[in-house]
């Protein structure tokens, strides 16, 4: 059984890749999971990087968006790499509207996600 | 031909409890998917709504059980709108860090303003910051 409720994770080749539970991730209570569950990975995982697959992902509010920031900022002294990959294009929208594309490494699928750990 | 779009209005007082701020949201969802809103203007005000209500809950009402946010929303085929007003003291947009200059990347506060002007047409602040209109044309709407 997963020890995540937001979260489902699989190891593959050097990287962890995640995908959301929730379609729309957007519930307060559910966001604050997610950022710890994601925390967590930092520590946890020994692969060469995290790959969040926004695979199904059809909504993703602002206070999501900064659990991954903060993610982003723990990877980074962790010496993990993080890369975003298989956003829908209004999702993928909101890092472009918000300037967070120059935060974060944003890649089409997962495959090239991988390859540019 | 007989239009199938049909004018919903909505005018009531929430609790500033979040879960209040997603049966709201799952409202106004419903209406657009009924009256023929494509995906991604229902997306623009979903994120509109869903920022907007909840800096109300929480920004405005501090998610106080004694306040209470006032939403009045309209939807037909052509237009949505929305006021959403809550009970705090109100604050300045304008004073809102820019979220996208470099040094406010990794900060948490004023995406969600910026997100609201983004996905809207038109944004109105009353002078004292706590109530705001919010209209988006339909898109798509044949003219």
């Amino acid at each position: 059984m997963s020890e995540f409720e937001c979260i489902a994770t699989e190891v593959l080749e050097n990287a962890t890749i995640v995908k959301f539970v929730d379609q729309r991730v957007m519930n307060p209570a559910r966001i604050e999971s997610l950022g710890r569950e994601l925390l967590s990975l930092v520590d946890a995982t020994s692969a060469t990087g995290i790959v969040l697959n926004f695979e199904g992902v059809s909504f993703f509010s602002s206070a999501a968006i900064n659990k991954l920031i903060k993610l982003e900022s723990e990877s980074k002294k962790n010496g993990l790499q993080l890369r975003l990959s298989n956003l829908r294009p209004e999702v993928r929208d909101l890092f472009s509207y918000t300037n967070l594309d120059s935060l974060f490494q944003i890649k089409d699928n997962q495959i090239d996600a991988i390859e540019s750990l | 031909m007989e239009s199938t779009t049909q004018h919903w209005r909505y005018d009531d007082h929430i609790p500033s409890e979040p879960d209040c701020c997603a049966t709201i949201v799952g409202m106004v969802l419903e209406q657009l998917e009924k009256n023929g809103w494509g995906n991604k203007d229902t997306f623009g005000i979903h994120m509109a709504m869903e920022e907007a209500v909840m800096n109300a809950i929480d920004h405005g009402n501090n998610r106080s059980p004694d306040k209470t946010v006032h939403l009045v929303i309209e939807i037909c085929g052509e237009r949505f709108y929305s006021k959403i007003t809550d009970q705090g003291e109100g604050f300045d947009p304008a004073k809102v860090p820019d979220p996208t200059q470099e040094e406010n990347l990794e900060k948490d506060c004023g995406r969600g303003v910026m997100l609201i002007r983004n996905f809207v047409d038109i944004v109105l602040y009353n002078d004292k910051g706590n109530s705001l209109e919010l209209t988006k044309q339909n898109s798509e709407a044949k003219a």
